[in-house]
């Protein structure tokens, strides 16, 4: 769930459209670098866009019996990195908020830092941690994926936490307080994120191999060796 | 499963041939002035001119409108509650020491800062779904080529937003198919028949990019796509209801500066 219309009040929602800024400005230029590089690429970048916003609009079969959405960003991180994936997420929270009333437009930036910027920046660096040593890919792409989601509500709560810090013990106890609040829920569907995201890999390994070696997400045999264990 | 999309609502609304700006003054000239605002009473006065529009004028189902409401009004519960445990100030009415470092209270200041934030979601939410449920995504992309946006990025928008509808119809599909076969019985089946569809779904959105790919190059595409839009004419009547709209309003986030609930 993100961070919805009017919550967070003026001050807080410019200063996180301020952070996430420079991060969007960087995501256009290599979004520019690589159209010019290849043109093909910018229908891929839109599909994937799509399938992060068609993730996120299905609910997730979840343990607490309450549904959730998964973020899907660590799967779009490991196969473009993160600054694109920051781009395509600003686009998919824009559409999120105006086609299905999740999260808003003054809140927009809050959200992209979270879900956007920091989530995937993460899962990545998971990914580009564990990628050229001997861990499984699946076990690589559970990790980045459940990561990246865990980060996104982490960054919720720290973002509400600083506009709304507790009188006795200040922002530590708010933070402490909301991310209690969101664990109950997140930690179990940040998990099933993990796995499913992780079995979707194996079946596009099965399936379709060629498009995780064109992206170079793995060395080209390690997916090819997969492919034909399966 | 899968949630009804705004869009589609937003297509045959009752609004739909108003000028996009006006809509999108009422919209974000209402998330503004509920953010300027520091008392409950503006965003209440907004949510309601908003909603009784939304349902009114744009003729927009009551019980679809109150299903959108219902999901972010229980998340705005839960951290409204937070709010009102830590905020703390004076007045006390209750308080509780459970942890050392953890002290719940509930003030008078902690009532009326809980109140204001909830109603100034309660403002934000209908101003940004009048928007959502007014104005299709398609003017949108129109406004945002005359704001100036980077070509690339109001192009890679408008392929998501293709794809989007594209994808969603081959999921349906996909998932009829494995409830029919009781893909979802159990929560492990449930799992794997959940991923099996993403999976699915990702190699097709990829197909189906790579055909857009072929279909565009077979018409010179060069990089760059053409919008067209149909620009609908400023009518007096419908500006002058947002203007009034917006004074009031900013009337209302004036003078009620300093009016709490307590």
């Amino acid at each position: 769930m993100h961070i919805m219309e009017g919550f967070l009040p003026l001050q807080w929602a410019l200063a996180w459209w301020l952070v996430a800024a420079p991060c969007l400005i960087f995501g256009i230029y290599r979004l520019k670098r690589i159209l010019e590089a290849n043109r093909e690429a910018l229908p891929l970048l839109g599909v994937t866009g799509g399938f992060i916003f068609i993730l996120s609009s299905l609910k997730l079969p979840s343990v607490t019996g309450s549904c959730s959405h998964p973020t899907g960003t660590g799967l779009s991180s490991v196969c473009f990195g993160p600054w694109i994936t920051s781009l395509i997420c600003a686009i998919v929270l824009l559409f999120q908020s105006l086609f299905l009333a999740h999260g808003g437009l003054s809140v927009l930036g809050a959200n992209i830092v979270s879900m956007g910027i920091v989530g995937p920046l993460a899962g990545w660096g998971i990914y580009r941690a564990l990628r050229d040593t001997g861990v499984s890919m699946y076990l690589t792409v559970f990790l980045a994926c459940t990561i990246a989601d865990l980060c996104t509500y982490i960054v919720t709560s720290l973002e509400l936490a600083l506009a709304y810090p507790a009188e006795v013990g200040g922002f530590a106890t708010s933070f402490a307080l909301f991310m209690g609040i969101f664990a109950l829920t997140q930690i179990p569907l940040a998990i099933v994120e993990g796995v499913v995201l992780a079995l979707v890999f194996k079946y596009i390994v099965q399936l379709k191999p060629e498009i995780l070696v064109r992206l170079k997400v793995f060395p080209e045999d390690r997916i090819r060796a997969a492919g034909s264990d399966s | 499963m899968y949630e009804e999309l705004l869009e589609d609502i937003a297509q045959q609304n009752g609004l739909r041939e108003v000028n996009t700006y006006t809509k999108l003054a009422a919209g974000l000239g209402g998330i503004l002035l509920c953010l300027l605002s520091t008392s409950y009473i503006a965003p209440l006065f907004i949510a309601i001119a908003l909603s009784l529009s939304l349902l009114f004028l744009a003729r927009i189902d009551k019980k679809t409108y109150g299903k959108i409401f219902v999901a972010p009004v229980i998340f705005a519960l839960f951290s409204v509650s937070v709010i009102l445990l830590l905020s703390g100030g004076e007045g006390v009415f209750w308080s509780w020491q459970p942890l050392s470092w953890l002290s719940l209270s509930i003030t008078r200041e902690s009532i009326n800062e809980s109140i204001f934030v909830f109603f100034r979601v309660l403002g934000g939410m209908s101003a940004l779904l009048f928007i959502a449920l007014t104005t299709p995504m398609t003017d949108l992309f129109i406004v945002m080529k005359r704001a100036r946006l980077p070509e690339e990025v109001l192009d890679l928008a408008m392929i998501i937003y293709r794809t989007i509808f594209m994808i969603m119809a081959h999921l349906v599909l996909v998932y009829q198919a494995q409830m029919m076969r009781l893909g979802y019985r159990s929560f492990r089946e449930s799992i794997r028949s959940f991923a099996t569809l993403c999976g699915a779904v990702f190699i097709a959105s990829w197909e189906a990019g790579e055909d857009l790919i072929k279909a565009m190059e077979a018409r010179c595409y060069e990089g760059k796509f053409a919008v067209l839009g149909e620009g609908r004419p400023v009518r007096l009547p419908s500006a002058m209801a947002v203007f009034s709209f917006l004074l009031v309003s900013g009337g209302i986030v004036v003078t009620t500066q300093h009016l709490t609930i307590l």
